[in-house]
């Protein structure tokens, strides 16, 4: 079993376990009702300190679970989760993550990307969500919320010996 | 040939395989958009809805535990409380057996039809949805509770029982319940007072307004803030009588013949524990308007209240 696959077996398992954590307990420090994605940002770390390949498979994966356990369509979180998982697996190797700085940026633009990609996937497929209205008062809350959780989150995240980097990670 | 496609994914392995999981995804979208699959989503909600059970059991507990000290005391001097009580109580009961009795022969002599009792399935909210797109509550009880899709749900929030939603996907010990702040729930409505018929329906974005459309202009004299809106029973998925919310806002439209009425929920969604379904044959079983005093509904009625504003 090489580390590729082992890491996205270890990030299917940590998005599921977040997955659970926000359709519980975090509910309970929601703002107005939104919490923090988690699960998105384990995605965001897995694909940047591993590359792409472990990004968009861990990604579609723990997007799949998702859409078994929510009302949306099957496909819609599995589609989001593995395009925004390559996407930042493509700078895998090439930003460096600083403890504070980066994984707010990361975190905002992440979020920001999957507000448009919901929005871009609702569209097309007529796909009526009650949470985002792109780029509306929702969507900014967990924009911030995620932003704040980030720097601590990643952190916390880089103590699990899985997503050490590697010379030239996902290649 | 086939070495060619050996090369060919060599060379693009990362590309062919986003190809591959981004199609998988939209041919997934496009068949469960369509309502084709349903099995997979069934058994994904009963295994999410063990763990979700047991993530919202252990943390409760543990929760609980910690704060069990300080509720013990209080416990204790409730209990005092609650035997005075009780006794009151208990002189209650028999007078309402008394009028039970008087009200049973009296309705004989009247020859009144008897209506069956509502069936109710009582619900413990055990989780939310997982991501902030969509707004689903998920509850502890499935098909093998009785729960069927498409069940009116509602809660008690102090002494009002409000209307929450209805069940939107059912599993075989779990189920989600779409809030009717959902955009893609609707609810054959009137106004308690007047009864003046609407729809009224969710704004998705926004938990505390919901909009109820088609009512006639003509009612907009008679319609004024703080009325309480109540479902109509037409239609046949919500019983009627149940408290929907109270008029927020009015508004005519010059280019509408039908008025816009913001109604604020009897319901916070943000505090649901503990929900009820109401099956086919029940009928909204509390009084539709609960009596003034400091329990009254969030939002107060104003002394004069202006009327529809242009």
């Amino acid at each position: 079993m090489n580390r590729e696959f082992r890491t996205t077996i270890f990030t299917i398992i940590a998005m599921a376990l977040c997955i659970l954590l926000q359709s519980t307990i975090l509910g309970r420090v929601a703002i107005r009702g939104v919490r923090p994605d988690l699960a998105m940002l384990v995605l965001v770390y897995a694909s940047l300190r591993r590359g792409p390949m472990v990004g968009q498979v861990s990604g579609f994966a723990s997007g799949f679970l998702e859409d078994l356990m929510n009302v949306s369509p099957l496909g819609f979180h599995s589609l989001l989760r593995t395009v925004i998982g390559y996407l930042f697996g493509l700078l895998s190797g090439n930003v460096f993550i600083d403890p504070f700085l980066m994984p707010i940026i990361l975190a905002v633009v992440a979020t920001l990307l999957k507000g448009i990609l919901s929005g871009i996937v609702s569209a097309l497929f007529g796909i009526e969500s009650s949470g985002f209205i792109t780029f509306t008062g929702r969507l900014w809350i967990e924009v911030g919320y995620n932003g704040i959780v980030a720097p601590f989150f990643f952190a916390l995240l880089n103590l699990f010996k899985a997503f050490k980097q590697t010379d030239k990670a996902g290649a | 040939m086939p070495g060619l496609f050996e090369g060919f994914f060599a060379r693009h392995r990362k590309g062919a395989t986003l190809a591959a999981l981004v199609l998988v995804s939209l041919i997934c979208l496009m068949i469960s958009n369509r309502t084709l699959v349903i099995k997979p989503k069934e058994i994904g909600l009963s295994v999410a809805g063990f763990f979700q059970k047991g993530f919202t059991g252990f943390f409760t507990w543990f929760g609980d535990t910690a704060g069990s000290i300080g509720r013990l005391r209080a416990a204790r001097e409730e209990l005092a409380a609650a035997r005075a009580r009780l006794q009151e109580m208990d002189q209650a009961t028999r007078e309402v057996l008394e009028l039970r009795r008087q009200n049973a022969a009296l309705k004989e002599q009247l020859d009144f039809a008897q209506n069956l009792p509502p069936e109710r399935i009582a619900a413990e909210v055990i989780a939310r949805d997982t991501d902030n797109l969509f707004s689903t509550v998920t509850i502890n009880k499935g098909s093998r509770h009785g729960v069927k899709k498409g069940m009116p749900v509602v809660a008690w929030q102090g002494d009002i029982e409000g209307l929450v939603g209805r069940v939107a996907l059912v599993g075989p010990g779990s189920s989600q319940v779409l809030p009717l702040y959902d955009p893609q729930c609707i609810v054959s409505a009137r106004v308690d007072t007047t009864r003046d018929e609407g729809l009224v329906a969710g704004q998705g974005k926004d938990r505390g307004t919901l909009v109820m459309n088609y009512v006639k202009k003509t009612a907009k004299d008679k319609i004024g803030y703080g009325d309480l809106v109540v479902s109509s029973g037409l239609g046949g998925v919500y019983p009627r009588g149940i408290n929907i919310g109270r008029i927020r806002d009015i508004t005519a439209p010059a280019y509408e013949t039908s008025l816009v009425l913001q109604v604020q929920p009897i319901i916070d969604f943000d505090r649901l524990e503990y929900l009820f379904l109401i099956g086919p044959e029940g009928e909204a079983a509390a009084p539709a308007v609960p009596s003034p005093g400091p329990q009254a509904p969030p939002v107060p009625k104003p002394a004069n209240p202006p009327k529809a504003m242009p």
